[in-house]
C-alpha cells in the first residue's frame, strides 16, 4: 500500500472551514432571499403603477363630467323643490272656499218679503264654513216667510256644498209694522246659523267648476 | 448543500453558532424591514387606488343616469316651473305693506267701491318646507260703503284674479240710515314670497 502524504493539509482544512462559515451561507440565504423579495416588490410596484395611470385617467374623466353631474343634481334638487312647492301651492288654491258664488245663492234665495241687516261668515280649512245671517221677514205670516227663507237656503246651498245645515238661532215677532205694496204687514226679526263643509269629496270633485263659476256670476251680473 | 451537510455531520464551534444567529436574525430583520417598510405601504396605497378607482368609476356610471334624470325632470317640470314663475311674478318686488293696500285700493275702485282700507292683521312664516320661501300675510280689508251685488261682482273678481288669496272672514253689514248700500269688512290671507 503506497503511502500518500499530504503536504497541504492545513491548507485544505482551512479551505474546507471557509466554505462552510455559516455567516457566510447565511449571507449567501439572505442574498438569494432579498433578490427574490425584490423582485416580487418590483412586480408589484409595476402592477401599482399601472393602477396609478389608470387612475389618473379615471380621475381625469371624472374631472370632466363633474362639474356637469353637479349642475345637474342642483337643478334636479331646484326643480324637485319648485314641483313640491307648486304642487303646495296648487293645493292652497283648489282648496280655496270662493265666497262670491255663495253670496250670489244667499242673494238668489232671498224673496222681496225679506232683507238681511247682517251677513258673518268664517271659512276654515278644518272646520268648514259658518256663516250667520241677521234679517227681517215680514208678510200675513212673518215666520213662515223667515222659514220660506231657511227652506230656498237649504235647498240651494244643499245643491253645491255638503253637510249643510240652516238653522234658527233666533226667530221672534217685532211690534213693528212693514209697508209690502202698501200693505201693513206684521215683522219677525230671526238670525240663521249656516254652516257646511265645501271641502268634501263631492265638492272637490266640483272645485274647477266652482272656480270658474265667479266669472260666470260677473257675466250674468252684467 | 454539500456545505451544509458537512455542517450537520461535524459540531458547530461556538464561532460558527454565533453567526448563525446572526444571519437568523439578520433574516428575521430583513423580512421585517421588507413587510413593514416596502411591501405593506404598497399594498396599502395599491388597495387605496383600486378602491378610489372603484369609487370614481360607480360615480361616472350614476353620473349618466343623474344627468339623464335631471334633463328627463327639465322637460316634466316645464309646466310646474312656468306656474311657479306666476305665483312667483305675483309677489311685487317691496314689503308687501307697501304695495298690497294700494292695489287694493285701486282694484276695488274700478268696482266703484271707495274708500277701501287694507290694513296688515299679522303675517307668519308657513310650517310646510315646500313654503319655507314663502310667507302667509293677513289683511282686513274694509270697505265703508258698497251694495251687495257690486261687492259680489268685486269679490269674484278678486278671487279670479288672485289664486294666491283667500277670503278667511266675510262680514256684510246693513247701514243703519242707509239700509240699500252696506258696510262690509273682509279678512283676507295672501301667500307672498319672502323678501
Amino acid at each position: 500500500m503506497p503511502l500518500h502524504l499530504n503536504l497541504l493539509h492545513e491548507e485544505i482544512y482551512e479551505q474546507r472551514q471557509r466554505q462552510r462559515d455559516p455567516l457566510k451561507l447565511g449571507m449567501y440565504v439572505l442574498a438569494a432571499a432579498g433578490v427574490m423579495m425584490f423582485a416580487w416588490y418590483s412586480w408589484n410596484a409595476y402592477e401599482t403603477l399601472e393602477i396609478k395611470s389608470r387612475l389618473g385617467t379615471v380621475e381625469r374623466d371624472w374631472s370632466k363630467i363633474e362639474p356637469r353631474v353637479t349642475a345637474a343634481q342642483k337643478r334636479s334638487a331646484e326643480l324637485n323643490g319648485i314641483v313640491s312647492t307648486t304642487k303646495v301651492l296648487d293645493g292652497m288654491i283648489d282648496s280655496r272656499f270662493f265666497w262670491a258664488p255663495f253670496l250670489e245663492k244667499v242673494s238668489r234665495c232671498v224673496a222681496p218679503n225679506a232683507q238681511l241687516t247682517s251677513l258673518d261668515g268664517t271659512a276654515d280649512d278644518t272646520k268648514g264654513v259658518a256663516v250667520s245671517i241677521e234679517g227681517v221677514a215680514s208678510g200675513r205670516e212673518p215666520r213662515a216667510a223667515a222659514e220660506d227663507l231657511r227652506q230656498m237656503l237649504l235647498d240651494q246651498l244643499g245643491q253645491t256644498y255638503k253637510d249643510v245645515k240652516v238653522e234658527f238661532k233666533t226667530l221672534e215677532d217685532l211690534d213693528t209694522l212693514a209697508n209690502v205694496a202698501g200693505a201693513n204687514m206684521p215683522m219677525a226679526r230671526f238670525i240663521l246659523a249656516v254652516d257646511f263643509n265645501p271641502y268634501s269629496n263631492a265638492s272637490k270633485a266640483a272645485a274647477p267648476a266652482r272656480a270658474r263659476a265667479p266669472k260666470h256670476e260677473e257675466k250674468q251680473a252684467d | 448543500m454539500r456545505a451544509l451537510q458537512n455542517m450537520k455531520k461535524s459540531k458547530l464551534t461556538k464561532d460558527q453558532l454565533q453567526k448563525l444567529m446572526l444571519s437568523a436574525m439578520g433574516f428575521v430583520v430583513l423580512v421585517y424591514v421588507y413587510f413593514a417598510f416596502f411591501l405593506g405601504p404598497l399594498n396599502r396605497s395599491r388597495a387605496q387606488m383600486l378602491a378610489k378607482m372603484n369609487e370614481l368609476q360607480e360615480k361616472i356610471g350614476s353620473s349618466k343616469s343623474e344627468m339623464n334624470k335631471a334633463s328627463k325632470l327639465e322637460q316634466q317640470a316645464g309646466t310646474a316651473t312656468s306656474r311657479f314663475d306666476v305665483f312667483k311674478n305675483l309677489s311685487p318686488e317691496g314689503a308687501p305693506i307697501a304695495w298690497f293696500p294700494p292695489r287694493m285700493k285701486l282694484f276695488f275702485s274700478n268696482y266703484n267701491i271707495e274708500k277701501v282700507t287694507a290694513r296688515l292683521d299679522s303675517s307668519s312664516p308657513f310650517k310646510d318646507p315646500e313654503l319655507a320661501a314663502w310667507m302667509r300675510y293677513n289683511w282686513v280689508i274694509e270697505m265703508p260703503q258698497t251694495d251687495f251685488i257690486t261687492l259680489g261682482n268685486a269679490v269674484a273678481a278678486l278671487e279670479n284674479s288672485e289664486p294666491l288669496l283667500a277670503l278667511t272672514h266675510v262680514n256684510i253689514k246693513a247701514l243703519a240710515d242707509a239700509p240699500q248700500f252696506q258696510q262690509a269688512t273682509l279678512s283676507a290671507s295672501t301667500t307672498l314670497v319672502k323678501r
